[in-house]
């Protein structure tokens, strides 16, 4: 079970020194690093060509993530998610009468693992084209894949190092009941995360790589 | 069927024929003869073609397959591009081909995205190998009702055979090596490249 949620940038700080205190305590509590992790989320949408089907405005997104690296993550917003393999990166290439890739919305999340004995924590700087706009984490509790019976537990390890910036519920829990917890699910939360950020005011200066 | 991926310009290589009902023991038993050796493999599966109109002339065409017989398989998303207008001594219908595995919401995923199911329809049949050459024996069935997989019939008294391959544009030496097998399937069974436009 994953949550996925944004940080703010600390008050006076850039993005990437708000990503390094988080780490720094992280640290202090004795978590480890491992490797790094990736999400991107391109953004599609129906060409003008599709104006009779009645589907316009309708945008796709298509994602990736590195803990899945064979896999590829389509989906609409309230829609259904497709999981399918790389090749459907190809396929969209072969529909690109159809879908238009809106390019300059690429968002991705990129940055460190770190494992706190059942915990896997993924501290990421969110990025569109060369800015920083933000910053991701996503804390998951690794034994448990029903959501509703870890919540409690996850949220309390979120606040030993999040403090007052642990997020509530995620929507995506709530749908659950009682079924377990898929990778979809964490696409939805990231896709929710890349688009609030995305609607934000970008990060004043000095968070620029 | 084996979904390859990792080059973005796949091309299926295709011969076809038929045999009629009451021949199908005699290709079967010498297709195991001539084939790789492995266990006996057989198939049903579901197959749905949908459709994207858009304002160019063809609407986009994929082709989602799912297994009805084997539990825990992914579905299958195909699609295939228009026959290559070559060489007429090439002796196979070459096409380009996408193969993707896919989560079983694959159907509710394709009308999201605007596509609409054409038609349907269930192949049951028998798969060989011979190296990377793969021969599919299969009748196909008509669904009476839509959505129904349970009442169906038969299209015709006899079953299509293909053999294929799905390689990497540019080898064309495979479809020699399809010939030759083909070869070795005559007077059973006269396996031929058909051009669908000429069917219509």
């Amino acid at each position: 079970c994953r949550s996925v949620s944004q940080v703010p940038v600390a008050e006076g700080k850039s993005v990437q020194q708000t990503v390094e205190l988080l780490a720094r305590r992280l640290e202090a509590l004795g978590a480890d690093k491992q490797g790094t992790f990736g999400v991107d989320c391109e953004t599609y949408h129906t060409a003008a060509a599709l104006g009779t089907q009645g589907q316009t405005g309708k945008l796709m997104y298509v994602m990736h993530n590195s803990e899945y690296p064979l896999s590829c993550f389509a989906l609409f917003e309230n829609g259904p998610c497709l999981v399918a393999d790389a090749n459907f990166d190809t396929l969209m290439v072969k529909l690109k009468g159809f879908f238009q890739n809106a390019k300059a919305n690429k968002i991705e999340s990129r940055g460190t693992r770190y494992q706190y004995c059942d915990f896997l924590v993924k501290l990421g700087t969110v990025t569109m084209g060369p800015s920083a706009r933000g910053i991701s984490v996503e804390v998951e509790y690794c034994p448990c894949v029903i959501a509703n019976d870890c919540w409690n537990l996850l949220m309390e390890f979120m606040q030993s190092f999040m403090g007052s910036h642990t997020p509530g519920i995620p929507s995506v829990f709530g749908s659950k009941h009682d079924s377990a917890y898929s990778p979809g699910d964490t696409m939805v939360q990231y896709m929710e995360l890349f688009n609030k950020i995305r609607k934000q005011q970008q990060v004043p200066v000095a968070g620029i790589r | 069927m084996p979904v390859t991926g990792g080059t973005i310009n796949m091309m299926e290589y295709l011969l076809q024929g038929s045999v009629l009902d009451q021949s199908l023991e005699s290709l079967l038993h010498r297709l195991r003869g001539l084939c790789d050796n492995m266990e006996p493999e057989t198939f049903l599966d579901h197959e749905m073609v949908f459709l994207l109109k858009g304002q160019q002339a063809s609407p986009f065409v994929l082709r989602a397959r799912r297994s009805m017989d084997k539990s825990g398989m992914p579905w299958h998303l195909r699609y295939l591009g228009q026959p290559e207008i070559g060489d007429k001594n090439r002796h196979a219908l070459v096409r380009n081909c996408v193969d993707i595995a896919t989560s079983d919401n694959l159907t509710d995923f394709l009308v999201e995205m605007g596509f609409r199911m054409d038609h349907e329809f269930v192949a049951k049949g028998h798969v060989f190998r011979k190296g990377i050459m793969k021969i599919v024996v299969y009748k196909i069935f008509r669904i009476l009702m839509p959505g129904n997989t349970e009442s169906i019939e038969p299209l015709s008294l006899s079953y299509l055979v293909e053999l294929n391959v799905v390689a990497p544009a540019g080898q064309d030496i495979v479809s020699d090596d399809m010939r030759n097998f083909a070869e070795q399937l005559k007077p059973l069974v006269h396996l031929e490249k058909i051009d669908p436009k000429r069917l219509m």
